[in-house]
């Protein structure tokens, strides 16, 4: 075995080894007090204690929930409105319009507005995380549906399509690569809106948690529940990764393909 | 023999008012069964444009085109165009079987069974057998071209309608493509309609040659080749009808050419 062959094969210890160490060092040489950087150690026991007495498997259960309904809910909600887009260009313009205003605002400036409208709970992190979820799969299902190749479509016509199954036939499988694109930048976004609204209008989850240990200056716990929401972010779009490989595993691989 | 194929001054302009492009101006043409009709005429007349009113993917402007004493106003089941751009007709997320089975949706009287059957026998025809699972992106430009051809074909076809279909390919592939589109033609009985700009090829071909003019075009010359069936490579193409239909082509083309240039 070759030196690249073994330092691929450790890919994964090498690039840990050297994050913690670095934390290590920098938590040594004592440049942030203790109190804001805890040690490694004092992370995991902390960590540790959090999953022995389960409030932190609830946590994460309750946040990885409500971050991948909200994606399923947005995904769904995009693609729609990217099919209407598609079929109407009237509604198509008033989407536009209305997705230039909403985009731009960050989930936390939902939050004040929606506790009014729809008090706390579920449909709270609904309507915030879907509000800026939505954009990603919309916006690019609108793209890839409107590049669909005139070949392609007239190849669907002779062979005695209607707009419906032009539509269910041919542009919707020759968009759903770029749809995907779209679902797993929304797949981060979606964690993202669900941390801040537990943060801001919660009672429980993961976001609750770290705002509840911050408070408390529990420093250890805090960074605990961080790499937590991270690991989420992680799985979530391996999730997202399968579905894609098992709807679009052509795509990848004809991408994937020697010239 | 009947007409399978008439189109009845055709008119056809892109755009409107000011931009009007008038592309087909009074074309009439028709094509008898079980023929094999070539068609040539200057890059950018319009070629294109017409397979597609003749396929009734496009509306005409002006006049009718009617398939087998019908008028056409959407695409008829029994025609099919073989697309100038074949890599991008095929359905990359279709395997090249499952392109072919897309082809035969509108088949009646068959089974799924009976229908993977008929594909399978078609790329088989078409020189791809094992093919069929594989997807259009992991052959090459001459083996999509026969996928598209074997799909045409397995839609019940009667009347084959190919846009420059051998333009990519290099001179040898091309001349063996060319003796099995003959063979395969005669083979599953279609009336073919071959658009061209190799006038060897056309000539090679076809029983007929229908030269068509620049733009607004319309059909200002026709050429019978008179050549038996089955061509050959060597002896078709020293054979005097060959070298005369060539010549007359040609020559035709070329005074188009140079009334352009004067122009
Ligand atoms: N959808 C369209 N709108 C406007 N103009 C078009 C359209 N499609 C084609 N044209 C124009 O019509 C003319 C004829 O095009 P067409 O593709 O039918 O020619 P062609 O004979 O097939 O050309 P080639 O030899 O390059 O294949 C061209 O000048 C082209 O620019
Ligand atoms: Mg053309």
């Amino acid at each position: 075995m070759t030196a690249a062959v073994v330092a691929e094969r450790l890919r994964v210890p090498i690039c840990a080894a050297l994050v913690l160490g670095t934390w290590q060092i920098v938590f040594l040489s004592g440049v942030v007090p203790e109190k804001y950087f805890p040690s490694i150690l004092s992370i995991a026991t902390a960590f540790w204690q959090m999953l022995a007495d389960g409030s932190v498997l609830t946590a994460w259960a309750q946040t990885f929930g409500r971050a991948l309904i909200g994606l399923v809910g947005a995904a769904a909600l995009g693609i729609t409105l990217a099919i209407l887009s598609d079929l109407s260009p009237v509604l198509s313009r008033g989407f536009r319009y209305v997705s230039d205003v909403l985009q731009p605002i960050p989930p936390a400036a939902f939050v004040p507005m929606a506790v009014f409208m729809l008090g706390l709970g579920a449909k709270l992190y609904a309507f915030v995380i879907i509000l800026v979820t939505v954009w990603p799969p919309y916006l690019n299902g609108v793209a890839a549906l409107s590049g669909v190749g005139a070949v392609q479509l007239n190849t669907g016509r002779m062979f005695g399509l209607s707009n419906w199954g032009l539509l269910w036939r041919i542009k919707l499988p020759a968009a759903l690569p770029e749809i995907f694109t779209g679902i797993r930048y929304a797949a981060t976004i979606s964690l993202i809106a669900v941390i801040v609204s537990e943060m801001l209008a919660g009672r429980d989850g993961i976001g609750f948690m770290i705002f509840k240990k911050a408070f408390a200056l529990r420093t250890p716990e805090v960074f605990g529940l961080m790499f937590l929401v991270g690991l989420n972010g992680v799985l979530l779009n391996g999730l997202v990764n399968l579905l894609r490989r098992a709807v679009t595993g052509w795509h990848l691989r004809m991408m994937e393909r020697p010239e | 023999m009947p007409a399978i194929l008439t189109a009845d001054g055709v008119g056809k302009s892109y755009g409107s008012g000011s931009a009007r492009m008038p592309i087909i101006d009074g074309l009439t043409l028709s094509i008898a069964k079980g023929e094999f009709v070539s068609l040539v005429g200057p890059s950018g007349c319009g070629k294109t444009t017409l397979l597609m009113c003749l396929s009734g993917l496009l509306a005409p402007s002006d006049g009718a085109v009617s398939f087998k004493g019908q008028v056409v106003d959407q695409p008829p089941i029994g025609l099919s165009v073989v697309f100038q751009d074949y890599s991008r007709s095929l359905l990359p997320w279709k395997t090249n079987l499952d392109n072919v089975l897309f082809g035969m949706r509108r088949v009646q009287g068959m089974d799924a069974r009976a229908k993977r059957a008929r594909a399978e026998e078609i790329l088989a025809a078409v020189g791809l057998t094992g093919f069929g699972g594989h997807y259009p992106w992991q052959v090459s430009g001459g083996m999509q071209q026969r996928v598209a051809i074997a799909r045409g074909i397995a839609s019940q076809s009667e009347l084959l309608l190919l846009d420059e279909p051998l333009a990519a390919v290099d001179a040898q592939t091309r001349a063996d493509m060319q003796d099995l589109l003959l063979d395969v033609a005669q083979r599953f009985k279609q009336t073919c309609v071959l658009v061209t700009h190799d006038v060897e090829e056309a000539v090679y071909m076809a029983n007929r040659v229908l030269v068509l003019g620049p733009r607004p075009t319309r059909v200002v010359r026709e050429v019978v080749v008179d050549l038996p069936m089955p061509r050959d490579q060597l002896t078709t193409r020293e054979a005097p009808g060959f070298l005369h239909a060539r010549h007359e082509v040609l020559a035709l083309i070329r005074g188009m050419r140079q009334g352009q240039k004067l122009s």
